[in-house]
């Protein structure tokens, strides 16, 4: 038995206490938003930006509120008074990954699939962010690895998906993840909705999709016009509300397309015909042959999980190869062969490891990708930020961007080269000398 | 064939070679003037920008020259003047790294199974080479990927699948050119799998056990007692130590079962593969009793980790075993063409990555007893060449040209790139 007077003080230093002690947590670490400022020392920052080769030689970045304050080589940068300074020696300094193909943020375990509800072939108002958790274990091992933001999508069951949600992997709250929702609407021209049922064949994938364009963007087109003119207000229905993020262009259609021809028509329909932001996920099976429209029309492509196009193999040919053709095709080497330049990597996590998105690009220039301009490395980070429309805030180091900072051990497409550690938003989320690596 | 003095003269010159300064080491090889060839004879010299040559000294050679004749390896080191006749081939920056060495593989068959028949709980008898089809296309993928030589087995589907072959992944020709060893060694699984589709006897370890050191001991007998069973005949070898066991295991109780089995109470020429789960646990012990480890395909360990974390396990296996310790694919469980990414990735997991390399060279060789004619690039062994545009642990890296006994394979210019 607790007397009734020690029961009683003890509520009070609960009430009383508790706040107090929440209130005396402790105070914000250099780099975070309110703290001190922070500056790191590097032997070679990539500072990844979309023009130029992007390198600093002993280089040191400066971290403030959680934001890039300054980039520049360490003899002509002024630390200020009161920063904390970390030199990490021989090390290299880069923005942290992005990957936007990313299902692991809504499949923890094989047992849990949350990610494509199939009822009908057009899904627009399904929306991924409601499966996605903080602490989920596969983003974490992405985060060791370095990819600090992904695109977490609905599969390519259907022909339209749904709402994709762009995160931050390290956050513990979803508030706090949260880079934009909707991150994009996920189509699948494809190339797997036909598993969906009996006679839904190229054709048909074609009309599901453009009619669905048609009544979306109609519906976002009498929403513009009532914002503009007024009049009566439109009925809102949660169906069709994504299209007002696409017309505006506040988001993109995220399309999971391989083979020349149906590449072809993401490119002409979606970008061509309905005017929106487009971007190509996976490109393979012979895709690559489009690259110099997809560059004229202004098309990033995502490249991966599969990287290469294999010759014919009995009646299947895989990768749309000429008899001529000999050997296996890379295919960032094929986009970019044909003048594409906005070209980057994913995962399709878990198809591949969240943990293994540098890989994709190491692979990429094992297949002819040229680097000698660090397009590998850009297609890690710059690339897919500038075709997720979120290059002002994250992709790269420069001044007023989010601190999202990886120490790597050398070259991020030679996966021999270990992240060290990982600050998001300036706060030091992973170090591997505290931290056992988790990959 | 080497002939057992030239082999002798050569590792002579070799040690004199050490003891030696620069300008007389300079010297002596100048004087291991490269014979001119005899009509008929073939001989290739190979210029490149480096060498691993992957010897007991790790010694790196650049610029360097490889001289091959015969199929095997006639003269490496700086370029020297060669006789005419030798056809020359100056690969400019590229690099010669000596042919890798799969000892888990089941792509002998082509791709189409085959490979583990299953009519009894342990075959002896059985023999992977029936099933064998040189040249198919996984080992032309091998050959343009580094793999040179394979220990192709049959599967784990039953505790003893039988004997496997020691092959060259040639891109042509039929078995007597590939073929090294035959049998080249048995195939043993302890557990995780051959429990799979058992009966109630062999459904637990304590049975496959039991089934496992039967077999065994009536095998001792034959020998001691001089008797004739075809089932027994190739398995008597593996037990008297003249030919090696390789054993799939996994899980810590696993491992050390097979340490147990095969090198205490049976002491053989064995070779744990995989050791996968929680087997790194007993690294040590594995170590201890000085049995190679052949890691692979899973090099990490997600399931059983007490800290609830990823285990690096080829980290863990190669701290304990040293040169001891080799990787393989199990192939295609890993594609063949991705031996050398186990190597990568293992130096992901903070592996030594120069260490990795030797872990699918001459590691591997030794495990296996080859040490002498495969794994690494030195005078009088097989010339297994292969040409890289950089460091082969580095996936940016890939396969130019490769040469397999001193006659071309693969060469990337003519027939594209494969891996």
């Amino acid at each position: 038995m607790i007397p009734m007077k020690s029961l009683s003080t003890l509520l009070f230093a609960t009430l009383v206490c508790a706040p107090l002690s929440a209130f005396q947590a402790s105070p914000p670490k250099a780099g975070e938003p309110g703290g001190p400022g922070l500056a790191i020392k590097s032997a070679k920052i990539l500072t990844c930006t979309l023009e130029g080769r992007g390198v600093v030689d002993r280089g040191v970045l400066l971290v403030h509120d959680g934001k890039i304050a300054a980039i520049g080589e360490a003899r002509s940068t002024t630390i200020p008074e009161g920063y904390e300074l970390v030199d990490v020696g021989n090390q290299w300094l880069m923005p942290g990954l992005i990957d936007l193909h990313c299902h692991a943020g809504a499949i923890e375990s094989l047992l849990v699939n949350d990610l494509n509800d199939g009822v009908f072939l057009a899904n627009p108002g399904l929306r991924a962010f409601v499966a996605a958790k903080p602490g989920n274990k596969r983003l974490e091992l992405g985060l060791q690895a370095g990819v600090t933001s992904v695109l977490v999508i609905p599969g390519s069951g259907t022909n339209v998906g749904g709402w994709g949600v762009l995160l931050k992997t390290g956050h513990d709250r979803f508030e706090e993840m949260l880079i934009r929702n909707p991150g994009s609407l996920k189509v699948a021209q494809w190339g797997n909705p036909e598993s969906w049922g009996p006679g839904v064949g190229k054709s048909m994938e074609n009309w599901t999709i453009g009619d669905t364009f048609e009544r979306g963007l109609g519906y976002a087109q009498r929403w513009a016009e009532f914002e503009r003119n007024g009049g009566e207000e439109p009925l809102v229905d949660p169906q069709w509300e994504i299209f007002r993020h696409l017309l505006a262009k506040n988001t993109q259609a995220s399309v999971h397309t391989q083979m020349y021809q149906v590449v072809l028509q993401t490119i002409m329909q979606l970008k061509g015909e309905f005017g929106i932001d487009v971007y190509i996920d996976h490109g393979s099976i012979g895709a690559w042959r489009a690259g110099d429209i997809a560059e004229e029309m202004g098309v990033p492509a995502i490249i991966g999980p599969r990287t290469t196009d294999t010759i014919a193999r009995g009646f299947i040919n895989w990768g749309q190869l000429s008899a001529e053709d000999v050997g296996f095709r890379g295919l960032a080497a094929g986009y970019q062969q044909r003048g594409l330049k906005l070209i980057g990597f994913n995962t399709d996590s878990p198809v591949i490891s969240q943990a293994e998105l540098q890989l994709q690009a190491g692979i990429a220039v094992r297949y002819g990708f040229d680097d000698s301009e660090m397009a590998a490395v850009k297609g890690l980070t710059i690339v897919p930020a500038t075709a997720a429309g979120i290059a002002d805030r994250i992709g790269s180091l420069e001044v007023g961007k989010d601190a999202d900072i990886l120490v790597i051990s050398g070259h991020p497409a030679d996966p021999r080269s270990a992240v060290e550690r990982v600050w998001l938003d300036g706060e030091d989320v992973y170090n591997s000398a505290r931290e056992h690596r988790r990959w | 064939m080497i002939r057992p003095v030239s082999l002798g003269l050569c590792l002579a010159l070799l040690v004199a070679c050490q003891s030696t300064g620069d300008s007389e080491r300079d010297n002596l090889r100048q004087d291991a003037a490269i014979a001119a060839l005899e009509s008929g004879e073939r001989g290739v010299a190979m210029y490149c920008a480096r060498i691993l040559t992957v010897d007991d000294e790790d010694r790196v050679i650049s610029p360097g020259l490889i001289v091959t004749r015969g199929g095997k390896i006639e003269y490496v080191g700086p370029p020297v003047d060669v006789p005419e006749g030798y056809e020359r081939r100056d690969y400019g920056d590229l690099w010669a790294v000596p042919g890798m060495i799969d000892l888990h593989t089941h792509v002998h068959t082509g791709g189409w199974g085959d490979i583990n028949s299953s009519h009894n709980h342990v075959n002896p008898e059985l023999s992977a080479s029936v099933a064998m089809v040189p040249a198919n296309p996984l080992l032309q993928r091998a050959a343009s990927s580094g793999v040179t030589t394979l220990f192709g087995i049959p599967g784990s589907g039953t505790s003893m699948g039988g004997f496997g072959l020691l092959y060259k992944a040639r891109t042509s020709g039929g078995y007597e050119d590939s073929v090294i060893a035959d049998p080249a060694g048995l195939k043993v699984a302890q557990t995780h799998n051959p429990d799979r589709n058992a009966n109630a006897l062999v459904r637990s370890w304590a049975g496959l056990g039991w089934m496992l050191e039967q077999i065994n001991d009536k095998a001792i007998a034959a020998t001691e007692r001089d008797i004739f069973d075809p089932q027994l005949v190739d398995l008597q070898r593996v037990l008297t130590g003249e030919l090696p066991v390789l054993i799939h295991c996994a899980g810590s109780e696993g491992v050390a079962n097979t340490v147990r089995m095969w090198r205490i109470n049976y002491p053989t020429r064995s070779i744990l593969s995989h050791g996968s789960f929680d087997g790194w646990q007993v690294a040590d012990f594995v170590a201890e009793h000085g049995m190679p480890v052949n890691h692979g395909p899973r090099i990490m360990d997600y399931y059983s980790s007490r800290t609830g974390r990823v285990e690096p396990t080829a980290l863990v296996y190669w701290e304990a075993s040293g040169p001891n310790f080799s990787l393989n694919t199990d192939s295609q469980i890993i594609a063949q063409d991705e031996f050398f990414l186990q190597g990568s990735m293992a130096a992901r997991q903070g592996a030594d990555s120069y260490q990795m390399l030797r872990a699918v060279t001459i590691h591997p060789a030794r495990a296996f007893g080859f040490g002498d004619r495969l794994g690494s690039l030195e005078v009088g062994k097989d010339a297994d060449i292969v040409i890289w545009t950089g460091d082969p642990l580095d996936p940016r890296s890939h396969v130019e040209f490769v040469l397999i006994d001193g006659e071309e394979q693969y060469d990337k210019q003519e027939d594209g790139q494969w891996s």
